[in-house]
């Protein structure tokens, strides 16, 4: 289970604080879909890399499955997001110079799996793309790219998946393909997945929706914070 | 741990394109390390090996006075005591040989003479050029061995008389090697081997002559140390030099060894130019993978994870960098012409395993120094740059601080600073400090050679600083290209310092080397100027000073100054008592040095005109001393006073040629060196005391410039004075200046592989942003430039770049030729600005072309696919 209490973020901005997340409480249960909406600079994708670890509130805690996240070193930090949570980008954010099952190899290895090939493999052909598993990323399509990015989020079985918009830079046909992916992880593997998006299909089949609007909760359904 | 390993091996293989020229960097300062170590300890392997055939016995005692009954007696009873299994006698001189008449060019060639016994040497072979063995039959009787240029200068062959003090002497053959005879070495001339008995019977070696007498023992290996030993305790004072096979071989060692040091500082410093390219592929190469440690860290790796697996990578590049550097030393070596193998006494060379991993373990160190404090950014790199920046993400910005000079800007700057970079910036230049005092065998030297490049660095950079903001209001030029590429110069990530420093530092070397070489020739040239003495008269005997004054006025060609002839006697000073130096006894003088030596001294009533005095008064005017004089009179040199401590009023003891005579100083002179056709002496006597004594006297004349005119005064003055030594100082000169030449060359290599270097870092410089400057030119293209304004760009770009490296160079260049001309070599400094403006030109036409065709890309690719990729 994910909990936010009173969390916010606030940063520099010439000589004053601009606030991007006002004070804000929130609980995302365990093994649901949960998508974060609203316009360009409401606080999603820093709400997003909170909850990842990728940044610290400026006031708050963070709680995940029992564990106090803002109190982590940032070394504690990269090994609890090494074996807990998976990251999927808009931007896909592959390792160019490595191939497709290297890149998924790469947190197996990292967290020290012995079988890292093997489960790199089995990811790749959930995935679909047991095919492509030697091509670069450079010679990947968008859609495929963007598989390979859920394979090596799931590398390490995490407890929860977090995306930042994944379908933003997918044609719909293709945004659709991931959707499912990530709705068919969510419900076999009961990862819980936090996503955030501009994209009203995504957000629809989402168990939960949180909308935000200049930093601060504006609706949340059902009811989670 | 498997990770940073797999990781490591991955970038490897994806980045060594772009980073090879990180590796060849390396190579080049590796290369360069371990092929002149290799030379070296080849050479003194090869010389130490031959250390007997080098002195041609075991044990050699020498001495430049004839041997006197009581020193032989005492010599002898030594012997005696020791286990020697044969012994021999050998005597050298410098002399004038000629052609006998009828026969030949008509010349005299000054060579050094070597008088041998039968069963000479002990040790290594006389190698004849027909290949017959040496036997001693072949001097017997007035037979001589000679070198091949000897015969090719005097016209002569096998067969032909050779007149030695007035005596013929046979041709019997041509040596090819002679054991102990090192080339490169210098000489008064080549080697004529004759027999002891008839050398000594030319009666050449007159009172006062410049002969070296050897007795050359061959004896059982333990007794050498011991024998040696006891001779140079007891004998020193009666200079008495002893050599053994084992002092020649420390000796050599100890030389060859500095000389290896030397060399390899010099490889050090090539190898710290490619650092510097090191450290300018790695910070770029860093700012390029920013993307990559953020999802490195985002997927779970830690900082020190990340890092390691690039400091691997560093190691595994600087390896192959060092394996390249060796393949690269073991071509050079086989490029190597035979005849300067031969010629360094070498055999053939190899690579040494020494040489090799020591050139491995610099190479390794370097690329590690150098690239650490750049690596150290990828600390800074936020996974969370990856929500935000997309694609361009970059590292974050520093804050902007207030100026500088103000109190705020310092605290700001000091609370922003990076300690761990800062600190690892320090322990690298520490150990940098440390390769460099390795390298060259000394902490000390490696210190300087470091504060130095620190220091030529830090000149570099702030004059490229001032010279970019000198340029910037240019980019207010009408002009497009011009605009743009100035603004290129100080764009965010620009390498403009690093290349004005690399291929300043390259051109720096090579038009500095090249004016001193242009100031050293030019001051020789001056020397031999119309008026000047070019020839020098040795061992002139008294009873033959007139005749010889009258010979030379009769010849003196027409301007010529009067030719003038100078009485010399040899002396060593024995004693001084002083207000500030006493010594008491000869091993007290040895002790100071130099004071030591023999000098040459002379006596006479007035001061030459390149002399001045600085202290006392001089006895210009005074009548001569009566002949038993107690104390005698004398006048110092500066150098002498000052580095002796030695004043006026000193009583100093001199022993002038076994006499013992004391003198007062009573005044100090300056020479002007530099004008030494007068003769330059350190001490100068008042006439009196050496009326009588045994002495020799010297002439200097200006000779004809015609070289037969030349030929022919020598072999005249040869001819009639068998026993007189003429010193053509043209000769001397060319030879002087071919060394130069020879030192120019080395230097100027060094300084074109440094400026190789130089263009490398560029060529790696332009490939590493090449990526940015593909964006830049996609986006300029789209808004309507041509292929030809983009190409303008580049040019003036890479042009005005190397144009600045080119007047930074110049500028040092023409600040060290200053420097030494004045403080060092003490020449008038004579600027050569054509040098150094054709030297700047070169450095902006290669800069321009190297940076223009390194960035092909730049122009070549179409604008829509760049604007998709990114």
């Amino acid at each position: 289970m994910i909990e936010l209490h009173g969390v916010s973020k606030t940063v520099p901005s010439g000589d004053a604080m601009l606030t991007i997340l006002h004070p804000l409480d929130l609980r995302i249960e365990s093994g649901r879909v949960a998508a974060i909406t609203g316009p360009s600079g409401s606080g999603k994708s820093t709400l997003l890399g909170l909850l990842a670890g990728l940044d610290a509130p400026s006031t708050g805690r963070i709680v995940i499955d029992g564990a106090d996240i803002t109190s982590m070193s940032e070394d504690a930090l990269a090994r609890f997001r090494g074996t807990r949570i998976g990251f999927v980008f808009q931007f896909f954010h592959l390792l160019p110079s490595l191939t497709a099952w290297e890149n998924v190899r790469v947190p197996l290895e990292i967290a020290g799996a012995s079988d890292a090939g093997r489960r790199a493999d089995a990811l790749l052909t959930e995935v679909g793309l047991s095919l492509r598993r030697h091509h670069y990323p450079s010679q990947l399509s968008g859609g495929e790219q963007q598989r390979v990015a859920i394979a090596r989020a799931l590398a390490n079985d995490p407890a929860i998946l977090l995306a930042d918009e994944p379908t933003g830079n997918l044609d719909s046909a293709t945004g659709r393909q991931v959707i499912d992916l990530l709705i068919d992880v969510n419900r076999r593997r009961k990862t819980t997945v936090v996503l955030v998006t501009h994209d009203p299909e995504l957000a629809q089949r989402a168990d939960a929706t949180i909308a935000l609007r200049d930093g601060r909760i504006v609706s949340a359904v059902p009811a989670v914070s | 741990m498997t990770f940073v390993l797999l990781m490591a091996l991955r970038e490897v293989r994806a980045s060594w394109r772009r980073l090879l020229f990180f590796f060849v960097c390396v190579a080049i300062g590796v290369g360069a390390i371990v092929m002149l170590r290799s030379i070296i300890q080849t050479v003194r392997g090869s010389l130490t090996r031959e250390s007997r055939s080098l002195i041609a016995a075991d044990l050699a005692v020498a001495t430049n006075r004839p041997w006197t009954p009581e020193l032989r007696a005492e010599l002898e009873q030594r012997f005696a005591g020791a286990p020697i299994l044969a012994r021999q006698e050998t005597v050298e001189l410098a002399s004038m040989v000629r052609p006998a008449s009828g026969k030949g060019s008509q010349v005299a060639r000054m060579v050094e003479l070597r008088g041998v016994q039968p069963g000479f040497p002990f040790y290594g072979t006389v190698i004849l050029q027909d290949g017959r063995p040496f036997t001693h039959d072949l001097l017997a009787n007035h037979g001589a061995l000679v070198r091949p240029e000897l015969l090719a200068e005097l016209g002569l062959s096998t067969g032909d008389q050779l007149v030695v003090g007035g005596v013929p002497f046979t041709i019997r053959g041509v040596i090819a090697v002679e054991p102990g005879r090192r080339v490169g070495a210098f000489s008064f001339g080549s080697r004529v081997l004759v027999d002891y008995d008839d050398l000594i019977h030319t009666g050449l070696l007159s009172f006062g002559s410049r002969a070296s007498y050897r007795i050359l023992l061959k004896m059982r290996e333990s007794g050498v140390a011991a024998l040696d030993r006891e001779l140079r305790r007891d004998f020193a004072s009666r200079f008495v030099s002893v050599t053994s096979f084992r002092s020649t071989e420390d000796q050599i060692g100890d030389d060859l060894q500095r000389a290896e040091n030397y060399l390899s500082l010099v490889g050090f410093v090539i190898l710290v130019l490619g650092g510097i390219g090191v450290w300018s592929v790695t910070r770029v190469f860093v700012r390029q993978k920013v993307r990559s440690v953020a999802i490195l860290k985002c997927l779970g790796a830690t900082t020190r994870q990340v890092l390691a697996a690039y400091v691997l990578q560093v190691v595994l590049l600087g390896l192959a960098g060092s394996g390249l550097g060796v393949a690269l030393a073991r071509i050079g070596m086989a490029a190597i012409p035979a005849r300067v193998v031969t010629a360094l006494g070498g055999a053939s060379y190899s690579l040494t395993a020494s040489a090799v991993w020591q050139g491995v373990a610099v190479g390794l160190l370097v690329s590690l120094l150098f690239s650490l404090v750049p690596l150290l950014e990828v600390r800074r790199v936020k996974p969370l740059l990856l929500l935000r920046g997309g694609a361009t993400a970059g590292l974050p910005a520093g804050a902007a601080h207030p100026p500088w000079w103000t109190a705020a800007g310092l605290r700001s700057r000091l609370a922003a600073a990076d300690w761990t970079q800062v600190g690892a910036a320090v322990v690298v230049s520490a150990a940098l400090i440390a390769v460099a005092g390795w390298q060259a065998a000394s902490l000390r030297v490696g210190a300087i050679v470091c504060a130095g490049f620190g220091g030529v660095a830090l000149v570099l950079t702030v004059a490229s600083t001032a010279i970019v903001r000198g340029v910037r209001p240019v980019a207010r030029a009408p002009w497009f290209p011009l605009r743009h590429a100035i603004l290129s110069l100080g764009r965010p990530g620009n390498q403009t310092r690093v290349i004005l420093l690399a291929v300043g530092i390259g051109s720096f070397f090579v038009i500095g080397v090249r004016s001193l070489q242009a100031n050293l020739l030019q001051q020789f040239s001056l020397e031999l100027g119309s008026s000047g003495a070019d020839m020098f008269l040795i061992d002139i005997l008294p009873t033959q000073v007139e005749r010889m004054r009258a010979v030379l006025t009769a010849r003196k060609a027409a301007g010529a100054d009067v030719p003038r002839l100078i009485p010399v006697l040899r002396a060593r000073v024995t004693g001084v008592r002083g207000r500030t130096t006493n010594l008491a006894s000869f091993e007290d003088v040895r002790r100071q040095g130099g004071l030591a030596r023999e000098y040459t001294i002379t006596y006479r009533d007035h001061l030459e005109s390149n002399e001045k005095v600085v202290q006392g008064t001089f006895w210009a005017g005074q009548p001569p001393l009566p002949e038993t004089a107690a104390p005698a009179e004398v006048s110092i040199e500066k150098g002498i006073h000052e580095r002796f401590k030695i004043d006026v009023g000193d009583i100093v003891r001199f022993d002038v040629l076994g006499r013992t005579l004391e003198a007062r100083v009573s005044s100090v002179r300056e020479v002007q060196w530099e004008d030494a056709r007068s003769g330059g002496f350190m001490f100068v006597f008042r006439p009196g005391p050496f009326g009588h004594a045994p002495q020799t006297w010297i002439g200097i004349l200006k000779a004809p410039e015609d070289p037969t005119e030349r030929g022919r005064l020598q072999r005249d003055l040869v001819a009639e004075f068998p026993n007189v030594s003429a010193i053509d100082v043209r000769e001397i000169l060319g030879q002087l200046q071919r060394a130069v030449d020879n030192i120019t060359l080395a230097i100027s290599i060094v300084g074109g592989i440094a400026l190789l270097s130089g263009v490398l870092i560029l060529v790696g410089a332009v490939a590493m942003t090449k990526f940015q400057r593909v964006y830049e030119a996609a986006i300029l293209r789209t808004l309507g430039a041509s292929t030809r304004t983009l190409g303008a760009m580049l040019a003036l770009e890479y042009g005005g770049l190397g144009l600045l490296a080119g007047l930074v160079g110049a500028g040092a260049a023409i600040a060290l030729t200053w420097a030494v001309s004045r403080h060092v070599l003490d020449i008038p400094w004579r600027p050569a600005p054509g040098l150094a403006a054709a030297g700047a030109l070169i450095t902006t036409a290669l800069v321009g072309i190297v940076g223009v065709t390194s960035s092909y890309d730049v122009l070549r690719k179409k604008p829509l696919g760049t604007l998709r990729a990114e």
